[in-house]
Protein backbone atom coordinates (compact mmCIF):
# COMPACT_ATOMS: atom_id res chain seq x y z
CA UNK A 1 0.00 0.00 0.00
CA UNK A 2 1.19 3.56 -0.80
CA UNK A 3 1.55 6.52 1.06
CA UNK A 4 -1.44 8.14 -0.34
CA UNK A 5 -2.95 5.35 -1.20
CA UNK A 6 -6.84 6.36 0.11
CA UNK A 7 -6.40 9.99 -1.67
CA UNK A 8 -8.94 10.78 -4.63
CA UNK A 9 -6.21 12.01 -6.63
CA UNK A 10 -3.93 10.19 -8.44
CA UNK A 11 -0.58 10.15 -7.07
CA UNK A 12 3.17 9.58 -8.63
CA UNK A 13 4.57 6.62 -7.08
CA UNK A 14 7.91 8.50 -7.48
CA UNK A 15 6.24 11.03 -5.15
CA UNK A 16 4.41 8.51 -2.72
CA UNK A 17 7.80 6.67 -2.01
CA UNK A 18 9.80 9.70 -2.05
CA UNK A 19 7.40 11.03 1.17
CA UNK A 20 7.65 7.71 2.47
CA UNK A 21 11.17 7.58 2.72
CA UNK A 22 11.39 10.51 3.67
CA UNK A 23 8.89 10.97 6.67
CA UNK A 24 10.87 7.45 7.92
CA UNK A 25 13.98 9.03 7.94
CA UNK A 26 12.80 11.96 9.95
CA UNK A 27 12.73 9.82 13.01
CA UNK A 28 16.26 8.30 12.39
CA UNK A 29 19.72 10.43 13.79
CA UNK A 30 20.45 12.99 11.38
CA UNK A 31 23.44 14.89 10.94
CA UNK A 32 23.47 17.24 14.08
CA UNK A 33 20.27 16.10 15.48
CA UNK A 34 18.78 12.69 16.88
CA UNK A 35 15.98 10.95 16.08
CA UNK A 36 13.99 12.13 18.81
CA UNK A 37 15.22 15.90 18.15
CA UNK A 38 14.18 15.57 14.46
CA UNK A 39 10.68 14.60 15.23
CA UNK A 40 10.58 17.11 17.59
CA UNK A 41 11.24 19.48 15.45
CA UNK A 42 8.84 18.03 12.97
CA UNK A 43 5.88 17.97 15.59
CA UNK A 44 6.36 21.63 16.45
CA UNK A 45 6.57 22.43 12.89
CA UNK A 46 3.11 20.79 12.82
CA UNK A 47 1.89 22.52 16.12
CA UNK A 48 1.82 25.87 14.61
CA UNK A 49 0.63 25.11 11.78
CA UNK A 50 -2.63 23.94 13.89
CA UNK A 51 -2.22 27.30 15.74
CA UNK A 52 -1.96 29.76 13.09
CA UNK A 53 -5.05 27.63 11.48
CA UNK A 54 -3.09 26.19 7.70
CA UNK A 55 -2.60 22.86 8.77
CA UNK A 56 -5.46 20.28 10.29
CA UNK A 57 -4.44 18.11 12.87
CA UNK A 58 -5.08 14.68 11.82
CA UNK A 59 -6.79 12.03 14.11
CA UNK A 60 -3.66 9.83 14.11
CA UNK A 61 -0.40 12.32 14.02
CA UNK A 62 1.98 9.34 15.27
CA UNK A 63 4.24 8.41 17.76
CA UNK A 64 4.00 11.34 20.61
CA UNK A 65 6.93 13.06 20.75
CA UNK A 66 8.80 13.37 24.16
CA UNK A 67 11.95 15.56 23.32
CA UNK A 68 11.74 19.00 24.78
CA UNK A 69 13.47 21.54 22.04
CA UNK A 70 15.25 24.60 23.52
CA UNK A 71 13.42 27.75 23.61
CA UNK A 72 15.43 28.90 20.72
CA UNK A 73 15.06 26.22 18.77
CA UNK A 74 11.13 26.15 19.14
CA UNK A 75 11.12 29.55 18.08
CA UNK A 76 13.48 28.96 14.70
CA UNK A 77 11.40 26.51 14.03
CA UNK A 78 7.74 28.07 14.43
CA UNK A 79 8.99 31.40 12.77
CA UNK A 80 9.88 29.20 9.40
CA UNK A 81 6.75 27.26 9.86
CA UNK A 82 4.48 29.64 9.80
CA UNK A 83 5.55 33.03 8.94
CA UNK A 84 8.58 32.44 6.89
CA UNK A 85 8.68 36.27 5.18
CA UNK A 86 9.02 37.34 8.53
CA UNK A 87 12.79 35.60 8.57
CA UNK A 88 15.50 38.08 8.26
CA UNK A 89 19.68 38.16 9.38
CA UNK A 90 19.05 39.51 12.56
CA UNK A 91 16.85 36.63 13.35
CA UNK A 92 19.53 33.99 12.26
CA UNK A 93 21.97 36.25 14.59
CA UNK A 94 20.19 35.75 17.44
CA UNK A 95 19.43 32.27 17.08
CA UNK A 96 22.47 32.01 16.76
CA UNK A 97 23.98 34.27 19.85
CA UNK A 98 21.07 32.12 21.96
CA UNK A 99 22.63 28.89 21.45
CA UNK A 100 22.53 27.26 18.14
CA UNK A 101 24.89 26.77 15.78
CA UNK A 102 24.88 27.55 11.97
CA UNK A 103 24.61 23.83 11.07
CA UNK A 104 22.39 22.73 13.69
CA UNK A 105 20.16 25.93 12.53
CA UNK A 106 19.89 24.37 8.38
CA UNK A 107 19.26 21.18 9.46
CA UNK A 108 16.37 23.14 11.49
CA UNK A 109 15.61 24.87 8.04
CA UNK A 110 15.56 21.18 6.12
CA UNK A 111 13.35 19.57 8.10
CA UNK A 112 10.78 22.41 8.60
CA UNK A 113 10.71 22.54 5.01
CA UNK A 114 10.60 19.37 3.87
CA UNK A 115 7.38 18.72 7.00
CA UNK A 116 5.74 21.67 5.66
CA UNK A 117 5.87 20.35 2.14
CA UNK A 118 4.77 16.81 2.91
CA UNK A 119 1.72 18.45 4.81
CA UNK A 120 1.60 21.03 2.15
CA UNK A 121 0.54 18.02 -0.48
CA UNK A 122 -1.94 15.92 1.79
CA UNK A 123 -3.53 19.19 2.41
CA UNK A 124 -3.45 19.28 -1.39
CA UNK A 125 -5.12 16.26 -2.14
CA UNK A 126 -7.36 16.31 0.88
CA UNK A 127 -5.82 13.51 2.94
CA UNK A 128 -4.86 13.74 6.79
CA UNK A 129 -1.46 14.07 7.63
CA UNK A 130 0.82 10.97 7.87
CA UNK A 131 1.94 9.69 10.67
CA UNK A 132 5.47 10.78 11.92
CA UNK A 133 7.04 7.77 12.80
CA UNK A 134 8.44 6.65 16.32
CA UNK A 135 12.36 7.59 16.91
CA UNK A 136 14.99 5.13 15.92
CA UNK A 137 18.27 5.17 18.52
CA UNK A 138 21.63 6.70 17.50
CA UNK A 139 24.13 9.42 17.24
CA UNK A 140 23.92 12.45 14.60
CA UNK A 141 27.07 12.37 12.66
CA UNK A 142 28.29 15.59 13.17
CA UNK A 143 29.87 15.43 9.68
CA UNK A 144 30.76 19.11 8.84
CA UNK A 145 31.81 19.84 5.35
CA UNK A 146 35.46 21.19 5.02
CA UNK A 147 34.43 22.97 1.96
CA UNK A 148 31.35 24.91 3.24
CA UNK A 149 32.75 28.84 3.16
CA UNK A 150 30.97 32.25 3.33
CA UNK A 151 29.54 32.86 -0.04
CA UNK A 152 26.79 35.07 0.20
CA UNK A 153 24.26 33.08 1.97
CA UNK A 154 23.76 33.95 6.07
CA UNK A 155 25.04 30.53 6.44
CA UNK A 156 28.05 28.70 4.99
CA UNK A 157 27.70 26.61 1.66
CA UNK A 158 29.71 24.35 -0.30
CA UNK A 159 30.75 26.60 -3.82
CA UNK A 160 30.64 25.58 -7.10
CA UNK A 161 33.14 24.42 -9.27
CA UNK A 162 36.74 23.13 -7.98
CA UNK A 163 36.36 24.93 -4.53
CA UNK A 164 33.72 22.70 -3.67
CA UNK A 165 35.88 19.59 -3.86
CA UNK A 166 34.43 16.06 -4.47
CA UNK A 167 31.34 16.69 -2.36
CA UNK A 168 30.66 19.32 -4.02
CA UNK A 169 31.13 17.32 -7.13
CA UNK A 170 28.77 14.44 -6.04
CA UNK A 171 26.17 16.65 -4.92
CA UNK A 172 25.86 18.90 -8.31
CA UNK A 173 26.71 16.39 -10.64
CA UNK A 174 29.24 18.25 -11.82
CA UNK A 175 27.17 21.36 -13.31
CA UNK A 176 27.10 24.79 -11.27
CA UNK A 177 23.91 25.50 -9.41
CA UNK A 178 21.71 28.48 -7.95
CA UNK A 179 21.50 28.86 -4.47
CA UNK A 180 18.25 27.66 -3.64
CA UNK A 181 20.16 24.09 -5.14
CA UNK A 182 22.91 25.00 -2.69
CA UNK A 183 21.57 26.52 0.30
CA UNK A 184 21.50 23.61 2.84
CA UNK A 185 24.79 21.74 1.81
CA UNK A 186 26.17 22.99 4.95
CA UNK A 187 24.52 19.19 5.94
CA UNK A 188 24.65 17.44 3.16
CA UNK A 189 21.78 15.04 3.56
CA UNK A 190 19.23 17.52 3.93
CA UNK A 191 20.42 19.08 0.43
CA UNK A 192 20.09 15.53 -0.55
CA UNK A 193 16.46 15.11 0.49
CA UNK A 194 15.39 18.27 -1.01
CA UNK A 195 17.30 17.97 -4.56
CA UNK A 196 15.13 14.54 -4.62
CA UNK A 197 11.95 16.57 -4.06
CA UNK A 198 12.56 19.21 -6.32
CA UNK A 199 13.57 16.10 -9.15
CA UNK A 200 9.89 15.02 -8.40
CA UNK A 201 7.57 17.86 -7.40
CA UNK A 202 8.75 20.53 -9.93
CA UNK A 203 10.97 19.42 -12.62
CA UNK A 204 13.96 16.92 -13.24
CA UNK A 205 16.69 19.35 -12.91
CA UNK A 206 18.64 18.53 -16.64
CA UNK A 207 15.41 19.82 -18.00
CA UNK A 208 14.44 22.79 -16.14
CA UNK A 209 15.04 25.26 -18.81
CA UNK A 210 13.00 22.99 -21.34
CA UNK A 211 9.78 24.51 -20.98
CA UNK A 212 8.25 22.22 -23.63
CA UNK A 213 8.86 19.32 -21.83
CA UNK A 214 5.69 18.72 -19.09
CA UNK A 215 6.91 16.47 -16.10
CA UNK A 216 3.39 16.70 -14.63
CA UNK A 217 0.16 14.71 -15.34
CA UNK A 218 -2.61 17.38 -16.52
CA UNK A 219 0.01 20.70 -16.26
CA UNK A 220 2.15 22.16 -18.40
CA UNK A 221 4.97 24.22 -17.69
CA UNK A 222 3.08 27.58 -17.62
CA UNK A 223 0.57 26.37 -15.40
CA UNK A 224 3.05 25.02 -12.69
CA UNK A 225 4.87 28.55 -13.14
CA UNK A 226 1.75 30.01 -12.25
CA UNK A 227 1.51 28.19 -8.69
CA UNK A 228 4.96 28.24 -8.01
CA UNK A 229 5.01 31.86 -8.85
CA UNK A 230 1.53 32.73 -6.79
CA UNK A 231 2.73 30.70 -3.40
CA UNK A 232 5.89 32.43 -3.46
CA UNK A 233 4.81 35.73 -3.62
CA UNK A 234 2.21 34.82 -0.88
CA UNK A 235 5.52 33.50 1.01
CA UNK A 236 7.08 36.67 0.54
CA UNK A 237 9.93 35.22 -1.14
CA UNK A 238 11.96 37.27 -3.19
CA UNK A 239 14.01 34.77 -4.88
CA UNK B 1 -3.52 30.41 -19.60
CA UNK B 2 -5.74 27.11 -19.61
CA UNK B 3 -7.36 26.95 -16.04
CA UNK B 4 -4.92 30.17 -14.92
CA UNK B 5 -7.67 31.44 -12.18
CA UNK B 6 -8.18 27.79 -10.78
CA UNK B 7 -4.87 27.18 -10.43
CA UNK B 8 -4.30 30.84 -8.69
CA UNK B 9 -7.64 29.82 -6.89
CA UNK B 10 -5.90 26.43 -5.44
CA UNK B 11 -2.51 28.20 -4.39
CA UNK B 12 -4.14 30.74 -2.54
CA UNK B 13 -6.45 28.30 -0.62
CA UNK B 14 -3.99 25.39 0.06
CA UNK B 15 -1.71 27.33 1.86
CA UNK B 16 -4.46 29.37 3.42
CA UNK B 17 -6.36 29.38 6.82
CA UNK B 18 -9.91 28.35 4.73
CA UNK B 19 -10.56 24.96 4.59
CA UNK B 20 -14.02 25.57 3.22
CA UNK B 21 -12.15 27.57 0.80
CA UNK B 22 -9.82 24.72 -0.01
CA UNK B 23 -12.33 21.72 -0.79
CA UNK B 24 -13.98 24.12 -3.12
CA UNK B 25 -11.25 24.95 -5.20
CA UNK B 26 -9.51 21.42 -5.44
CA UNK B 27 -13.32 20.55 -7.14
CA UNK B 28 -13.50 23.39 -9.24
CA UNK B 29 -10.12 22.68 -10.20
CA UNK B 30 -10.75 18.98 -10.44
CA UNK B 31 -13.67 19.71 -12.85
CA UNK B 32 -12.33 22.41 -14.79
CA UNK B 33 -8.52 20.70 -15.74
CA UNK B 34 -8.60 16.83 -14.28
CA UNK B 35 -8.03 14.82 -11.28
CA UNK B 36 -4.59 14.25 -12.02
CA UNK B 37 -4.23 18.67 -11.77
CA UNK B 38 -4.80 18.23 -8.60
CA UNK B 39 -2.69 16.08 -6.95
CA UNK B 40 0.09 17.93 -9.52
CA UNK B 41 -0.62 21.27 -8.46
CA UNK B 42 -0.44 20.07 -4.78
CA UNK B 43 2.86 18.92 -5.46
CA UNK B 44 4.01 21.99 -7.03
CA UNK B 45 2.60 24.28 -4.24
CA UNK B 46 4.20 21.64 -1.61
CA UNK B 47 7.55 22.20 -3.31
CA UNK B 48 7.20 26.21 -3.49
CA UNK B 49 6.40 26.12 -0.05
CA UNK B 50 9.28 24.19 1.01
CA UNK B 51 11.80 26.73 -0.95
CA UNK B 52 10.28 29.73 0.06
CA UNK B 53 11.30 28.80 3.57
CA UNK B 54 15.18 27.26 2.14
CA UNK B 55 15.18 30.28 0.67
CA UNK B 56 14.07 33.06 3.71
CA UNK B 57 15.51 31.19 6.06
CA UNK B 58 19.14 30.83 5.23
CA UNK B 59 19.20 34.43 3.45
CA UNK B 60 20.40 33.11 0.06
CA UNK B 61 20.59 36.23 -3.01
CA UNK B 62 18.92 35.41 -6.41
CA UNK B 63 21.22 34.90 -8.99
CA UNK B 64 22.12 37.28 -11.14
CA UNK B 65 20.60 35.69 -14.27
CA UNK B 66 17.08 35.82 -12.70
CA UNK B 67 17.41 39.18 -11.94
CA UNK B 68 18.39 40.07 -15.45
CA UNK B 69 15.49 41.97 -17.35
CA UNK B 70 12.90 41.61 -14.53
CA UNK B 71 13.48 45.44 -12.87
CA UNK B 72 10.40 46.68 -13.78
CA UNK B 73 8.75 43.14 -13.29
CA UNK B 74 9.60 43.28 -9.86
CA UNK B 75 8.11 47.15 -9.02
CA UNK B 76 4.65 46.51 -10.47
CA UNK B 77 4.54 43.26 -8.31
CA UNK B 78 5.83 44.91 -5.23
CA UNK B 79 8.50 42.09 -4.95
CA UNK B 80 11.49 44.46 -4.24
CA UNK B 81 9.40 45.00 -0.97
CA UNK B 82 9.96 41.79 0.32
CA UNK B 83 11.66 41.80 3.72
CA UNK B 84 13.68 38.77 1.87
CA UNK B 85 14.34 41.00 -1.40
CA UNK B 86 17.73 42.75 0.69
CA UNK B 87 19.14 38.81 0.75
CA UNK B 88 19.67 40.00 -2.87
CA UNK B 89 20.54 43.72 -2.60
CA UNK B 90 22.82 43.76 -0.31
CA UNK B 91 25.08 41.90 -2.95
CA UNK B 92 23.40 43.80 -5.89
CA UNK B 93 22.67 46.72 -7.66
CA UNK B 94 19.94 45.57 -9.66
CA UNK B 95 16.74 46.46 -7.86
Amino acid sequence: MTLYAESAYPVRPDLAAAHASQLDQLGAPGTWGSGAQRLAIAAEARTAGYEAGVLEAPADGGVAVEFALPEVARRVVRRNAVSPKDVDQAFYNDALSDGLSDAEYVEIVGIVSRVTNFDVFARGIGVALRPLPAPQPGEPSRERPAAAVMEKAWVPTIPNGPDGGELGAELYGGQPKPYILRALSLVPDELRAHIELEQIQYTRLDRIFDFEYQHHEGLTRPQVEIIAGRVSALNECFY
Amino acid sequence: MPGGDLLLAFADAVIGADLAALDIARAALAEGLSLAAVSSAAAVAANFTKNDRIANGLGIPTDPVALEGTKELREQLGINDFRSAINTFRHSTAG
